[in-house]
């Protein structure tokens, strides 16, 4: 260490280094170097599940790479071709030139397809980790003031990422998504008084037109990514801004940040989760197929497969389609109000609002306006805990009910019985979900108090002066700043359950 | 009903014997003893149809009646229902029946192929029917491409992109077509088994049946050759979904607890 | 050191980079609670501890040379038959396996690297949550007051008005600019809506046949009555023989979105129950329904022949083939319209006129009546 100039008596930074260059020259043109130090020296707090949102940002920018790439190949038409490519069971098949030149990708270029699973399979995963991401942010009460904005912007991503992932599979073109795409020309059909004219404005004519891959193309390469992308830079901002949360637990309190800096430690993690969410999705590109259109063949309208479905995150909205009842209503015995629009439209509807309003129902339940930085254990809001896991269960009854028939195909379940149990299931789960989880937090809380109050059993057993034999338990004991003992209090840090040791060898 | 249908199978069956007289001139006797002898002689072979009744009597009779004309509730008749069914139902295993039950399932066959010949002969000699395809009218065909598109318009919607099957109403499921072959699949285009439509030659000609075997011949994922990866069971998003979850989230949520803990 | 904390040019002069970190961290209401040395410097321990990370790294590279070397050399092009087949289909997960032991060995190492040798730097920084200082609050505020005089918004109450009606007109200039070019009317003037109408709606009365696909998207089958087999379907489509010559058309029709119909053909002995006003839409046991679902539009042809029903494969609406197609399960509300067919005197099958109602997914406008 000594003798590098660096650690000696009196050093300024006066050495040409190539770096030391640099840096002067960018501290003579912007004066930068206070706010350089200030954003190098912030603090993170650190714990695994603030990684989850860095699986999202990486998986978008793994996405946007590949997604460059796909372009280059990727022909954006309708015009019915002949497939010529090496593909034998497909060759001299008519099919669009977007199905066509994803074949070609596919197949007849070299690397195509293993970029080409990447992005899918990218996708599927951005989807997951936001999800999972928006759970953490949930039961720990993250989204409360002052942070709603980030909840609202989150909620935003996630709609505009459902359509971005629907718009890709769409525009390929193939047997199964052109399927999906018929779905959605049923769906705006089904909507009162404009869905005709709403399906004319997308599909400028009737199902499918010529046009809509164009369409779906520019949206999907251009228009969703960029408001993504400026959304993540805002969301991104707000967070660098208003500082992380954390969770309780000394020193960690409301007023600071526990963890570690910029540079070096919180990069290398970040880096490391950059390339580790680039190789696990390498991984799965390589070792798994996926979208496999040379086995769906070019679309046509006539044509389906059993078991055709949307990729996992729109299979919710196929289960609301499912299990909803065969009701078309007829108003003023002149115009229909399909069965479609209710499950289609208005239930997915209601279900993002109230996913988006969330922090304003939270702040009239709990009539809470204070700030908070300091984050919950889940189990210590157990109302909103059991709300959430209630909301899971209603949605992950409506993805089960989506993907029905191939529980159907692969268990040989009769599909009728199990259609009318997921019906009940909708029904029954969602509150049996909330009074269960209310239950186990409740218990939860109390098994933390009782520790508090009689300490943690060691294991250790003595002999009373009675003659008795009482088991050892450690006690908790509280530390005022200045020193002084008082009794514990619980400050939504977590509770150890084992005894720590040097106390537990001092009763030895 | 039952007129309109025997007269095509009847054509067939003259068709058969003509072609296969020819043949015999064509290609000498020493050919003709390497050929498979053609089902239409086996129908009319009395011995034959004697010993398909006493396999009939054994194992099927139960179900199918002593004239095979059926029994309510427990089979259907046999009367026309000719040997290509015959050959279909009891080379798979699926007849006979293990149990009565929603849906007969493919396990080893029961009978020798010699037996099952003879039960074919005797279905045959009761009414008429689809006769078997021979090894070489059910080889796959030349068209793979335009068999894909037959099978994506008149198969896939029950059995799958890929044939792996799919589910059906009350429990029943469209086989996966993996363990099919070729001359089961041809029999069971021209006989409907069980709840599967029926593809007459005037719906499929022979040359499209055989390019819709030759195209599951080539999607069939025996050997893993299929480009890209691991066909996750050849189901589409719902696996590739389960993946995502369990494998692509799973393994990073674990990266993040390691980079995430402690030292 | 003065009062606020800032050390002079003279006390700084005197600090190595260590003592002058922690004054930039506290300037930065940082403090350093822990930034131990993991290893002592030079130690055998840091040295095994650095060959355990760069082990790491070594795999990274040969893993990126591996990629490299399958990309370039591994039989990469689709082959259909044959044993070779399976080695070009290794082609992709190989890219994968390599990719991912370089990527990922380089997010193991820096990852190890991070928690064996560099210091764990644990810091405490404090937050500045509160409310900006009142001098701020108070000038920004009287900022915004000052600016609603100096712009005498709150006095010229026409401008005001005036300035958000010509903000709202050209809101509106750039939505139908957008939106404009994109309007169409499902319901054209003076012409039948495409809503409405199939392709076997003849526009000068020339009979519509029906045709199957049989792969040749250029060739004409017609279908004749006895064609399909008790218990079998048929997919078909419409056809006039004035389109004989027209490649285009003849293509287009095998994949239109409305026009594709199952012609089904009941076994004998089936009961059947017909639907007011199409009691003679049937030819004998042959049945003609749309194949496009009523609820959402996916083609409908899988058909059980024991039970008579048509299943949707999408959401699984189950439409009884015998009872006029009527829906018995699942989410589709309407029964599959029926299509008239009839047989001419050359045994071929025809479509008598289109269908009585409009095929597919409901829609506001159509008529609940049927």
């Amino acid at each position: 260490m000594s003798g590098d100039g660096v650690t000696g008596r009196g050093y300024r930074p006066h050495r040409r280094t190539p770096t030391a260059a640099v840096a002067r020259g960018v501290e003579r043109r912007f004066q930068i170097a206070g706010l350089f130090r200030h954003q190098v020296n912030k603090v993170f707090p650190w714990h695994f599940s603030f990684l989850w949102g860095e699986i999202a940002l990486y998986s978008f920018v793994v996405l946007v790479g590949s997604g460059v790439f796909l372009t280059l190949f990727y022909v954006p038409s309708m015009d019915e071709l002949v497939y010529q490519g090496s593909y034998v069971p497909t060759s001299g098949l008519e099919g669009s030139r977007a199905w066509i030149s994803t074949m070609q990708l596919s197949i007849d270029v070299r690397g195509g397809l293993f970029v080409r699973q990447l992005h899918h399979w990218s996708a599927l995963v951005f989807l997951a980790a936001v999800m999972l991401h928006m759970g953490r942010i949930f039961f720990t009460g993250a989204y409360r003031a002052p942070r709603e904005i980030n909840w609202f912007l989150g909620v935003a991503m996630l709609v505009l990422a459902i359509f971005e992932g629907y718009l890709g599979y769409s525009m390929i073109d193939d047997l199964l998504s052109g399927t999906g795409v018929r779905i959605f020309s049923g769906i705006l059909l089904s909507v009162p008084v404009i869905g005709t004219w709403l399906h004319w404005l997308v599909f400028s004519g009737e199902y499918p037109g010529e046009i809509v891959v164009e369409r779906f193309f520019i949206a999907h390469v251009l228009l969703i990514p960029a408001i993504l992308a400026g959304l993540i830079v805002l969301h991104l901002a707000v967070v660098w801004y208003q500082k992380h949360t954390q969770f309780a637990g000394p020193p960690a309190g409301e007023g600071n940040v526990v963890g570690n800096r910029t540079l070096p430690v919180f990069s290398l993690h970040s880096v490391s989760m950059l390339l580790g969410v680039t190789g696990v999705l390498g991984l799965l590109a390589g070792v798994a197929q996926i979208n496999p259109i040379f086995h769906y063949g070019p679309y046509n309208p006539t044509q389906v497969s059993n078991g055709s479905q949307p990729d996992w995150y729109a299979l919710w909205l196929i289960g609301s389609l499912k299990l909803f009842p065969r009701v078309d209503i007829a108003v003023f015995g002149r115009y229909t109000v399909p069965a479609g629009f209710w499950a289609g439209v208005a239930i997915p509807l209601v279900l993002i609002l109230l996913l988006l309003a969330w922090p304003l129902v939270d702040r009239l339940r709990t009539r809470d306006r204070e700030l908070h930085n300091l984050l919950d254990r889940p189990r210590d809001d157990a109302a909103r805990t059991a709300i959430g896991v209630m909301a899971l269960t209603f949605w992950g009854v409506l993805t089960v009910a989506g993907a029905d028939d191939i529980a159907a195909t692969v268990f040989q379940i009769p599909l009728e019985g199990l259609r009318w149990a997921e019906r009940g299931a909708l029904l029954i789960l969602p509150p049996l979900a909330y009074v269960i989880t209310r239950r186990v937090c409740l218990r939860l809380q109390r098994s933390d108090r009782d520790a508090l109050a009689g300490g943690v059993a060691t294991g250790i057993v003595e002999e009373t002066t009675e003659g008795t034999y009482r088991s050892v338990q450690q006690p908790f004991v509280g530390v005022d700043p200045e020193g002084g003992e008082h009794p514990p209090r619980y400050d939504g840090a977590r509770i150890p359950k084992v005894p720590a040791r040097e106390h537990a060898e001092g009763s030895s | 009903m039952a007129e309109r249908h025997r007269r095509p199978s009847l054509r067939r069956r003259l068709r058969h014997a003509v072609s296969l007289a020819v043949a015999l001139c064509l290609l000498g006797g020493v050919h003709a003893l390497l050929v498979p002898t053609a089902p239409v002689a086996q129908a009319d072979d009395p011995a034959l149809v004697r010993e398909g009744r006493a396999l009939y009597d054994g194992s099927c009779i139960t179900c199918h009646g002593t004239n095979l004309q059926g029994v309510p509730d427990r089979g259907p008749s046999l009367v026309g229902a000719g040997e290509a069914a015959v050959y279909f139902q009891v080379s798979t295993g699926r007849m006979p029946l293990a149990e009565q039950g929603a849906q007969a399932q493919r396990k080893p066959p029961r009978f020798t192929p010699s037996q099952i010949d003879a039960l074919g002969a005797l279905v045959q000699a009761t009414g008429g029917g689809p006769v078997t395809p021979s090894a070489e009218e059910a080889r796959p065909g030349e068209d793979i491409s335009r068999g894909g598109h037959l099978f994506r318009l008149n198969c896939a919607q029950c059995h799958n992109f890929t044939g792996r099957g799919g589910a059906l109403s009350d429990g029943k499921v469209a086989p996966s077509l993996e363990p099919a072959t070729p001359d089961q699949v041809y029999s069971a285009m021209l006989t409907g088994p069980g709840n599967m439509p029926v593809f007459a030659d005037s719906q499929l000609s022979p040359e499209e049946k055989r390019n819709i075997i030759a195209y599951i011949e080539t999607v069939k994922d025996t050997d893993g050759a299929s480009p890209g990866g691991h066909s996750l069971g050849g189901f589409g998003p719902v696996p590739e979904g389960l993946v995502a979850f369990a494998i692509g989230l799973a393994a990073l949520v674990g990266l993040s607890l390691w980079i995430g803990s402690r030292q | 050191m003065s009062e606020n904390g800032t050390p002079s040019e003279r006390e700084l002069d005197r600090m190595d980079v260590h003592e002058l970190g922690r004054v930039g961290a506290r300037l930065d209401d940082v403090e350093i609670v822990d930034d131990h040395e993991r290893f002592t410097p030079g130690s055998p321990a840091e040295r095994r501890a650095e060959r355990r990370v760069a082990a790491w790294f070594a795999l990274a590279a040969l893993g990126g040379v591996a990629f490299v070397l399958v990309y370039v050399l591994w039989p990469w092009h689709y082959i259909g038959v044959g044993p070779q087949r399976t080695v070009t289909a290794w082609y992709t997960p190989m890219l994968g396996i390599t990719f991912a032991t370089c990527v990922l060995a380089l997010a193991f190492g820096l990852t190890a690297y991070g928690r064996t040798l560099v210091p764990p730097d644990v810091a405490v920084q404090q937050r500045h949550d509160g409310p900006s200082p009142a001098v701020a609050q108070r000038t920004a505020a009287a900022r915004l007051v000052e600016l609603e005089h100096q712009t005498g918004l709150k006095r010229h109450r026409l401008l005001r008005r005036t300035v958000l009606a010509a903000g709202t007109a050209f809101a509106g200039v750039l939505t139908v600019t957008f939106v404009g070019a994109l309007w169409r009317s499902p319901w054209p003037a003076g012409q039948l809506s495409p809503l409405l109408v199939t392709g076997w709606r003849s526009p000068n009365g020339e009979r519509t046949y029906l045709r199957t696909d049989t792969g040749d998207p250029h060739g004409v089958t017609l279908v004749r009555a006895d064609d399909v087999a008790p218990g079998g379907l048929l997919s078909v489509f419409p056809f006039r023989e004035s389109e004989r010559g027209d490649p285009d058309r003849l293509a287009t029709v095998l994949r239109s979105a409305d026009d594709a119909v199952v012609l089904v053909r009941l076994p004998p002995g089936i009961a059947v129950v017909e639907r007011a006003g199409q009691e003679d839409f049937h030819l004998g046991d042959l049945y003609a329904y749309s194949k496009i679902c009523t609820h959402m539009g996916c083609p409908v042809s899988l058909y059980e022949q024991s039970t008579q029903r048509i299943l949707c494969p999408c959401h699984q609406t189950e439409f009884q083939a015998n009872e006029y197609a009527r829906p018995v399960f699942g989410p589709g509300a309407r029964p599959l319209p029926q299509l008239p067919i009839a047989v001419d005197e050359c045994g071929y099958l025809y479509a008598r006129h289109d269908f009585i109602e409009p095929v597919g997914p409901g829609f506001w406008e159509r008529d609940p009546r049927g």
